[in-house]
């Protein structure tokens, strides 16, 4: 006969404002082998945990059931109090008369109340026929993957390396450094983002423990947490990197132009280019979906002499290197090449990218004067288009009146219902930098209310009123475009109560942060979720918000959600600190509430083997037996779908036997 | 209402006349409505009372603005000033903008006679009425301040004709 101990709790009101907790307890006495039931105001205090302990230690309780709030977050700590008085972890079972009953119910007390000792029932029930379960354990891999060399990658790399850990530092570009190497300053200090950032990114690129593998890309996941086989491509750079001295020359040389990303389209680069001025590692890669294989010399053919010189003919690019790292006689595969790599821990850097102005018809995108707030970062930064000059695209002349719009595809149904949290305060740092240089300079600042979230954010917004920016409550509805290069801005002034207008040179689009293009693919492989933002979802908001539902993934920066550069280097810290864990441990616990095949009763039909979302069943043959299904514990992540379609009924869930399962029911049913 | 084109708007140079009369804190006004929520003016009904004139005055309006009779009714209470959060003193706000319309003449009718009456005796208010009353309690018929005092009011009146107010000519 188990002896079962029943635990009400209140949750301070939570749970004791809606339900007769004393009636819960009287009704948990009179169920059979219910040697116990008692209630307290908290459960998970250390008094709470102290009831528990006490009549363990008196004989009084083998089986332990608490009726309180969800397994997620407490189940952890009462399987500990189990554990410390030597009983198995696993004789626990947790009835969530909160989550799924008092919040819920809150304006029915009665039925609550009879709610309440349903759930209580079931989990008695359970209880009753809890079997003992070890947890089981495996080696780790002692070495981290950082995917992404924004500035979260980077100090997630740097703080685990310097933990001394091996890392592998994934960038997709030629260069570490992300978008904040795009920048020109930083909010709120106005410290220049290359001065900050570059010295950071010689450390990574530099770093003993660090293998910095730019310009590629992850290929394949496989995998559980401890023991990562990740595949990574290398793209092909055509250009040998071992000879490339970051010289440049090529890129002078090469007659292509294209867009310029590291610009944000507002200039153009050439086919064989250097990421940007600063970049790490400095090195020239071509971009062979714009090359135009000058004299012809496609990647692998063969070097023709040239009849009149007798010299052979060569590209351009191939001429100017002094180092000879371009051949393009040299016959490369254009999929670049495959590492493999056995990996610890992962840490998922990826970022953000801003929302193009195109999306947004009403504001005058085919104007060059209408320009993302990143576009207008690129324009007065010293390494951007104009060596930092502030000159009107349309025609380079100086702008006089300039206009900036918040909340472009931010707080908007229509595009993302969030807020990007960073464009209030980028926008004031822009229009400070400006009217500090340009003190006649007219800004006008469009808001639907203006967000401070910081440390010392606010301060720095009532310092731009006083330099006389001009901030207008009331979003933009539309802009038109005037003759000689003027755009007019429709808009209304809530504090006047007015419609307004005005005539502006130059007009800023604060448009949302958002997740990468073709991130997709990368989530399927690391078996990611996203959430209702799009971006990728942490485990708990709170409480586990650099850890994902895949154990062994974390999360850094902005592709967990937007957040400023502080943030997103307390996040990356964060995330390197929680990755190291299962690197210092060495090895890492397996949950024992895992599917597990009996061989006796498997029929080999391998109907599991495919409904698997975790690819943990193989068929496997031991000794000359037809193929029989195999769960790898590693990978089993219990969620029970293989237990249900077995036809023969050979799959155990641990933790969620049939027998304990039917008891549930039959006491919900009874 | 037609839109108003901030862009043809003077907003430098109201902001700086109203500074140069004791107004300086007008940049750092908000637009929060807290001066509003305690402010006499506001609750009585007059349109332009201190949020919406402030605003008013950022966005470059003066001549649309100088012959409203609103901050007239400014009681001085000062509560504005205790409660503003940007300790931009909207109290003096309304009070610079207040020598902005004297300047213009744009001065509320019920305020000439109390300033004719400075002018004259040194007090805004005088009511002689108030002799009788005076002597029954055993005090003297007339105040011992300016009232009887004409070397006193000449003092002010030289200092009233020669200072802005002088100006206006209408003493």
């Amino acid at each position: 006969m188990a002896k079962v101990g029943v635990y009400v709790c209140h949750c301070g009101s939570n749970i004791g404002g809606v339900v007769d907790v004393e009636a819960v307890r009287k009704h948990a006495e009179t169920l059979p082998d219910v040697t116990i039931s008692r209630q307290n105001l908290f459960m998970c205090s250390d008094p709470g945990q102290e009831i528990i302990r006490q009549d363990i230690r008196d004989g009084l309780v083998d089986k332990v059931v608490v009726a309180a709030c969800t397994p997620r977050t407490h189940e952890p700590i009462f399987r500990k109090v189990l554990e410390g008085e030597g009983l198995n972890k696993f004789f626990f079972e947790m009835a969530n008369i909160r989550d799924q009953d008092s919040w819920v119910h809150a304006h029915d007390h009665d039925g609550a109340t009879a709610k309440a000792k349903k759930i209580v029932d079931s989990a008695v029930a359970k209880a009753k026929n809890l079997m003992p379960l070890e947890d089981k354990y495996v080696d780790v891999t002692q070495a981290a993957l950082v995917i992404g060399g924004g500035v979260a990658g980077i100090f997630s790399a740097l703080e685990l390396a310097n933990m001394g850990h091996k890392v592998y530092l994934v960038e997709k570009d030629p260069s570490i450094g992300g978008v904040m190497a795009q920048l020109d300053k930083t909010f709120p200090t106005n410290d220049c983002s290359a001065c900050i950032l570059t010295p950071v990114m010689v450390d990574a690129g530099t770093h003993p423990n660090i293998e910095l593998l730019t310009y590629s890309e992850i290929e394949s996941v496989e995998g559980y947490i401890g023991n990562f086989d990740v595949k990574i491509r290398k793209k092909q750079a055509y250009v040998d990197w071992k000879k490339c001295t970051g010289c440049g020359d090529c890129a002078d040389a090469c007659p292509v132009r294209t867009p310029n990303e590291y610009n944000a389209g507002l200039d153009n680069r050439s086919a064989a280019y250097i990421h940007f001025p600063q970049a790490v590692p400095k090195k020239a890669v071509i971009d062979m979906t714009s090359c135009i294989n000058c004299g012809g010399r496609k990647i692998g053919s063969e070097t023709r002499i040239s009849k009149k010189t007798g010299k052979p003919i060569l590209a351009p690019c191939e001429r100017a290197c002094p180092a000879g790292a371009i051949d393009r006689s040299k016959a490369v595969d254009p999929e670049g090449e495959i590492l493999d790599v056995k990996i610890g821990t992962i840490v998922v850097a990826t970022g953000y990218k801003v929302m193009e102005k195109d999306n947004f018809k009403s504001l005058a995108p085919d104007s060059p004067n209408v320009l993302t707030a990143l576009q207008l970062e690129r324009l007065i930064s010293a390494t951007g288009p104009t060596g930092g000059k502030f000159l009107r695209p349309s025609d380079g002349e100086k702008p006089k009146t300039i206009s900036f719009l918040s909340c472009v595809g931010s707080r908007d149904e229509k595009h993302h219902t969030y807020c990007s949290r960073v464009c209030c305060m980028y926008m004031i740092k822009q229009a400070k930098l400006l009217k500090e240089k340009y003190a006649d300079l007219n800004i006008y600042m469009h808001f639907m209310d203006v967000r401070t979230p910081g440390k010392d954010f606010d301060e720095y917004y009532t310092s731009a009123m006083d330099m006389g920016i001009r901030f207008v409550r009331g979003r933009v509805g539309g802009i038109d475009m005037l003759p000689g290069d003027k755009l007019k801005i429709m808009a209304y002034d809530a504090d006047l109560a007015q419609n307004i207008e005005v005539e502006s040179d130059l007009v800023v689009l604060a448009t949302a942060i958002e997740l990468q293009d073709n991130i997709k693919p990368l989530a399927q492989k690391l078996s990611l979720t996203l959430d209702g933002s799009g971006f990728f979802k942490e485990l708990h908001p709170k409480l586990k918000p650099v850890e994902t539902a895949v154990e062994g993934v974390f999360l850094a920066g902005c592709c967990q959600g937007p957040k400023d550069i502080p943030d997103t280097v307390a996040q990356a810290k964060g995330a390197a600190a929680a990755a190291a864990v299962p690197l210092a441990q060495k090895r890492v616990k397996i949950d024992p509430t895992i599917s597990e095949i009996d061989r006796e009763k498997c029929s080999g039909c391998g109907i599991c083997e495919p409904l698997c979302p975790y690819g943990a069943i193989t068929m496997v043959a031991v000794n000359g037996s037809h193929p029989r299904a195999r769960i790898e514990m590693t990978q089993c992540k219990g969620c029970g779908v293989c237990t249900t379609a077995c036809p023969s009924a050979a799959i155990e869930l641990h933790g969620y036997s049939e027998a304990q399962i039917m008891a549930q029911i039959t006491a919900l049913t009874l | 209402m037609a839109a108003i084109n901030l862009s043809k708007m003077n907003q430098e140079e109201v902001i700086q006349a109203v500074i140069d009369h004791g107004g300086a804190g007008i940049t750092k006004c908000i637009q929060c409505n807290a001066c509003a929520s305690v402010c006499p003016v506001a609750k009585a009904g007059f349109p332009l009372f201190g949020r919406l004139l402030f605003r008013k005055l950022q966005t470059g309006h003066y001549e649309e603005i100088i012959e409203d009779a609103s901050s007239w009714a400014c009681q001085a209470c000062n509560r504005c000033t205790e409660i503003c959060p940007r300790d931009a003193k909207p109290f003096e706000i309304v009070f610079a903008f207040r020598r902005m319309q004297a300047g213009e003449l744009a001065i509320s009718t019920s305020a000439f006679t109390p300033l004719m009456s400075l002018h004259a005796t040194g007090h805004a208010v005088y009511s002689e009425t108030s002799q009788e009353l005076r002597e029954q309690v055993g005090l003297p018929p007339v105040p011992v301040t300016s009232i009887a005092d004409e070397k006193a009011q000449k003092e002010i009146q030289t200092l009233l004709d020669n200072g802005p107010m002088g100006e206006l000519g209408i003493f």
